[in-house]
């Protein structure tokens, strides 16, 4: 292990780079710019490619098409150009496509408030393109967690044959902090299934029995095909329900049936509680701070965050909130978590702590918040 | 052991530079946990930079990132003195430029008074390089870190035609009283 200091975005485009991520394709968005800025120059150094193209449209779709080439390949954005990716990213999840997409959020809705930071795209990440699927999303709170996060990302991007996405904000973008790096072997770096089958009998998509088909490469001699309609284990077009829901099926169960060790959270002060607060990303910082001033102050009060924001688990998250008298609910916007943890607790113990802060919440207005319910 | 830092300048005057240096040592060179934000205006423009660190020896006492009880402060010019005021600490170290503030409202505080924008122009020939005599200064005053890793540091991110003036600065810093 390495030893640095460095800023958010660094570590994301360090931890893909630790991943085996050698295409990047970006459009500059603040304040995502400086993934692709430090990648432009440490890329090359090692065999890996950078290109901005015009918009986010086009810098997503050469991703899919890295992607097929044999290549792990990343982008990353803000809110606006997500938006703009939702199409690919439907894409990308159709033809079991594995890549990293980037989301360090900034105030919205449009253009909003590009430098400052928010917690508003928890839906669209999760739900924004138009069909029925789910994504894993890995939401850091710290540097070093982005390093690691984007490490993991990868390897369930690579190991599911699935689109995942790493939902950062501007915090955690810019902050500078101690930073652990990997060298090559001290973490675990997952490369997709290749077939073993000879070429004449390659399916593309048919799945081995963890519901993952083994990927060719474009150019190793198999018959590969990219197709976004509904598709039988050859890749061909099909409009029949008994088609449609096997596939469908099987993109939605290859995500969920792996939620126990897709799904994390971090607990503090888990043992002794009467008020939980569960939060995420940059603004569980403040929640764990302000967590610690109500302790002092004689409330029992703990913090359970999210280092997963998909697929959930909600037995994990109604464990934790069975234990509580009441559940508040930190993030920065107008409360989008808060429907996820109704769902896995009594709705009358959970309170939405919606901060609509653009900048990262202190943690006396989260104490305030509290108070208020006691 | 927690220590909250806080650094205030104008664009231009290096306080990202100083933040960077102080995080390199205390991180990577003395193996502390450090956080850093930067905000920052630009040089032509103007405009307030600042830097709050935050710097413990366990990674569970880090949470949130910004400064709300400073042990140190540097002002390095006259911006929000007062309202600066309510996130030091009675007891805080407070360097101050003097090149540009000229009176300060700490009562409290320990303040170190300094033209680091003279002293870097007499030592080392530009005042260019004032935030490296601040931080010569606060860590002589502070002993918040030791002189060889902020050397050390300095050497790793700045270029090589530049370390001579920088260390100049700072060992100018050092001596200062």
């Amino acid at each position: 292990m390495r030893k640095s200091f460095i800023s958010g975005n660094i570590a994301i485009a360090e931890g893909a780079i630790t991943a085996g991520m050698r295409f990047f394709a970006g459009y500059p968005i603040t304040p995502a710019s400086d993934i692709m800025e430090y990648l432009a120059e440490r890329l090359p150094e090692i065999g890996g490619v950078v290109t901005q193209f015009e918009d986010e449209i086009a810098s997503i779709n050469a991703v899919v098409g890295a992607s097929w080439a044999g290549v792990k390949s990343m982008t990353a954005t803000s809110g606006p150009g997500f938006s703009l990716m939702l199409e690919a990213l439907g894409l990308a999840v159709i033809t079991e496509t594995p890549l990293v997409v980037v989301d360090v959020m900034r105030a919205g809705p449009s253009t909003g408030v590009p430098t400052k930071t928010s917690q508003s795209d928890v839906m669209q990440v999760r739900y924004g393109a138009h069909g029925d699927y789910v994504i894993p999303v890995f939401a850091p709170w710290s540097a070093q967690e982005a390093y690691d996060l984007t490490i993991k990302a990868f390897n369930v991007a690579e190991s599911l044959r699935t689109p995942v996405i790493l939902l950062s904000d501007a915090v955690i973008a810019h902050l500078w902090e101690s930073v652990l790096l990997a060298e090559p072997g001290e973490v675990e770096v997952i490369n997709r299934k290749k077939p073993s089958s000879p070429p004449d009998e390659y399916l593309p998509y048919k799945p081995d029995n963890d519901l993952v088909p083994p990927m060719a490469t474009f150019g190793e001699g198999y018959n590969v095909i990219v197709e976004s309609l509904i598709h039988d284990e050859r890749g061909f077009y099909r409009q029949d329900r008994e088609a449609y829901r096997n596939l469908v099926k099987r993109i939605v169960n290859k995500v969920l049936s792996r939620v126990d060790s897709l799904f994390e959270v971090e607990a503090y002060y888990g043992d002794d509680y009467k008020y939980l607060l569960v939060s995420f990303g940059s603004t569980a910082r403040s929640a764990l701070a302000a967590a610690r001033i109500l302790r002092k102050s004689g409330i029992k009060a703990s913090l359970l965050r999210l280092k997963t924001l998909s697929p959930l688990k909600l037995e994990t998250l109604r464990k934790y909130c069975d234990e509580a008298e009441k559940i508040f609910v930190v993030e920065n916007n107008m409360g989008k978590l808060v429907h996820d943890v109704e769902r896995a607790a009594e709705n009358d113990k959970v309170i939405s702590l919606p901060l609509l802060d653009l900048e990262i919440p202190e943690p006396k207005d989260i104490v305030e918040g509290v108070r208020k319910w006691l | 052991m927690k220590i909250e830092i806080l650094l205030v300048g104008r664009g231009g005057q290096g306080i990202l530079l100083l933040g960077r240096v102080l995080g390199v040592a205390m991180s990577k060179y003395a193996n502390l946990y450090v956080t850093g934000v930067e905000s920052y205006a630009s040089e032509t423009r103007g405009g307030e930079s600042r830097v709050d660190l935050i710097v413990s020896d366990k990674s569970e006492e880090m949470d949130y990132v910004k400064v709300l009880n400073a042990d140190i402060a540097l002002f390095m010019y006259p911006y929000n003195l007062v309202k600066y005021s309510e996130v030091l600490k009675r007891d805080a170290y407070v360097f101050i430029n003097s090149t540009f503030v000229k009176e300060h409202p700490y009562t409290t505080q320990k303040v170190f008074m300094r033209p680091y924008n003279e002293v870097a122009e007499k030592v080392a020939g530009t005042s260019r390089v004032a935030n490296m005599v601040a931080l010569g200064h606060i860590i002589a005053k502070t002993g918040v870190q030791k002189a060889e890793y902020v050397e050390k540091a300095l050497k790793e991110i700045i270029s090589e035609n530049l370390y001579d003036v920088n260390v100049k600065a700072l060992r100018a810093g050092l001596e200062l009283d």
